[in-house]
């Protein structure tokens, strides 16, 4: 068995054994789709005329999706440092792409599971989203998102030390972004200097291309835009994350 | 320090030449020079902060020294080197487990860092008496089998040269023996075993020689025995009181002192089997007891702690004669 598949089956076994954490990392997004949903549901959005949960659907997916990318591998890497297993791995021969490469396809596993059971609560009365037909494109969207957030996680878990700094960074990170993204709110109401600035933010670029592909709201251009500029980031923090990253916690 | 040649040969696992490492103002190793045979079980003995672990993470190639040279298996180990890692096996802390894995889906895995298969990590299993715990998960091993397990980690893919850190640390006195057996049977099977140890007792029965590090420098390097031989302190006979006066003791050749002491007539002498067979003739070697200098007492005298007191009877291990 080669180091990548034997790293990628204990990080499953140890995924699938942790009930609770399971648990939650695809509930989580639910809950915001509920309160989201049931607050602003039947309502329409008034500078589009679309309905409101044509953006809460895709931007709480996109958000959920990205969240558990981030924080699985920045928790991961910070304990794996922590618990001086990495110092383990750095003492094989194991190369750093395989255990990155077994926490991608975790990552991208658990985000196309969690889109998956978001989409089918989102379809169900009394959230009705009502799906395009362009909705395969989401899959590629999730995937340049997963692997753009994932990398961010590898920054974020490479400086923190602690659960608390891992969870304190993501948080700061990825709370405020799912505001100004419009994960949280509808993109088309907020002022257009926000609308604009946004697009320094990688979650935008998901949004976008998610929400074009589920609900319409853009055509492919938006979507291969968004995927571009995932892209992108995935580009920037990639190598950011190659130089942060630490084999151990020792100077 | 003793000197000794420093070229690589085909018997010399490890050279480390003059090698430095300084934190701030702190010189952690200061200029260590030494070499470890092929075959050989080699202890690395130190107060807390003399510089072992550190000198040891540069052997491993996971610290850069800031001078001096380090060859491995006749390879650079810095900077990481993954043509030489396969060749050493570094026991890890008793924390570096894969979460929620059995012992032996742990092993496997480390196996397959390795490039190796399960039945390597089933033998290493073996080697360390986890068997009987392959199923049970990494988070509900006691300290003990925690301890051994990260020693298989280090041997499942069966290195040439181990680093073995405070191996017996945590283990009760039972499977403190067995574990030596397992590191004899590692000797014996040819491989080199780099060892640090606070337990002096387990470097003298183990290591074929031993370098005793003090503020970052080698203060004693050769075998065990000869350290002890060379340390200059008295043997001691202790006879039951009664039976030999202390006077015609002290005329026994090669006896330098004698006292009374807890019962018995204590005898120093630097020549202890002549003092024995001398001793036999006069009274019999029944309940008769030799306390030796022991390595403990080498390192005592070189690390400061035990000023005066070198030889003292507490510190000496006691035989039947």
């Amino acid at each position: 068995m080669s180091a990548y598949a034997a790293l990628t089956g204990a990080g499953y076994r140890a995924q699938v054994r942790d009930k609770a954490t399971l648990f939650f990392t695809f509930a989580f997004p639910l809950i915001f789709l509920v309160v989201f949903g049931l607050i602003f549901s039947g309502q329409d959005v008034k500078q589009s005329g679309r309905p409101y949960i044509s953006y809460i659907a895709p931007g709480v997916m996109s958000w959920g999706v990205a969240n558990a990318a981030v924080f699985s591998v920045a928790f991961t890497l910070m304990q794996w440092r922590r618990d001086d297993l990495l110092r383990l791995i750095r003492m094989t021969p194991t190369r750093l792409p395989s255990v990155l490469g077994s926490r991608y396809v975790l990552a991208l596993g658990v985000g196309l599971v969690q889109a998956v059971v978001f989409v089918g609560v989102a379809l169900l009365p009394p959230f009705e989203l009502d799906l395009k037909s362009t909705w395969p494109l989401a899959i590629p969207a999730l995937i340049f998102g997963i692997t753009a957030f994932l990398t961010i996680g590898v920054v974020i878990g490479s400086l923190a030390d602690t659960p608390e700094a891992v969870a304190a960074i993501a948080n700061c990170l990825m709370v405020p972004m799912a505001f100004l993204s419009g994960s949280f709110m509808p993109m088309d109401m907020l002022p257009s200097w926000l609308e604009t600035g946004s697009r320094i933010l990688p979650l935008r670029y998901l949004n976008d291309a998610v929400s074009a592909a589920l609900s319409g709201r853009g055509d492919s251009g938006d979507i291969v835009l968004g995927c571009g500029g995932l892209l992108a980031f995935t580009v920037i923090f990639g190598a950011v994350s190659l130089k942060t990253f630490r084999w151990s916690n020792k100077a | 320090m003793p000197a000794q040649p420093h070229e690589a040969s085909p018997d010399t696992t490890i050279v480390i030449e003059e090698i430095r490492k300084r934190y701030g103002d702190h010189d952690a190793v200061a200029g260590v020079s030494l070499q470890v045979r092929r075959g050989e079980f080699f202890g690395l003995l130190g107060p807390n902060g003399a510089g072992k672990t550190t000198l040891v993470e540069i052997m491993e190639g996971l610290r850069e020294a800031d001078s001096g040279k380090v060859t491995v298996l006749g390879q650079s180990p810095w900077p990481r080197n993954v043509a030489l890692l396969p060749r050493m096996g570094v026991q890890t802390q008793s924390s570096a487990f894969f979460v929620r894995q059995t012992a032996r889906e742990h092993l496997c895995t480390v196996a397959a860092l390795f490039g190796v298969g399960r039945k390597a990590a089933d033998g290493a299993l073996d080697a360390v008496g986890l068997t009987g715990q392959r199923d049970v998960m990494v988070e509900n091993l006691s300290g003990g089998q925690r301890q051994r397990l990260a020693i298989a980690s280090a041997l499942v893919h069966e290195p040439e040269l181990i680093f073995l850190d405070e191996p017996t640390a945590a283990l009760d006195p039972q499977a403190r023996r067995d574990l030596w057996e397992v590191l004899r049977g590692l000797k014996k099977q040819g491989r080199t075993i780099v060892y640090t140890t606070h337990h002096l007792d387990e470097a003298e029965a183990l290591c074929d020689r031993v370098a005793i590090l003090v503020d970052g420098s080698v203060a004693a390097l050769d075998s065990p025995h000869n350290l002890v031989a060379r340390t200059g302190a008295p043997t001691r006979l202790m006879i039951p009181a009664g039976r030999l006066s202390p006077e015609a003791a002290l005329g026994i050749e090669g006896v330098d002192r004698v006292e009374e002491q807890g019962g018995s007539l204590v005898l120093e002498t630097q020549v202890s089997g002549q003092v024995l067979t001398a001793v036999d003739r006069l009274t019999g070697l029944a309940d008769v007891q030799t306390r030796t200098a022991t390595l403990e007492d080498v390192y005592l005298e070189l690390t400061g702690s035990l000023t005066g007191t070198g030889s003292d009877g507490d510190k000496n291990s006691e035989h039947q004669a």
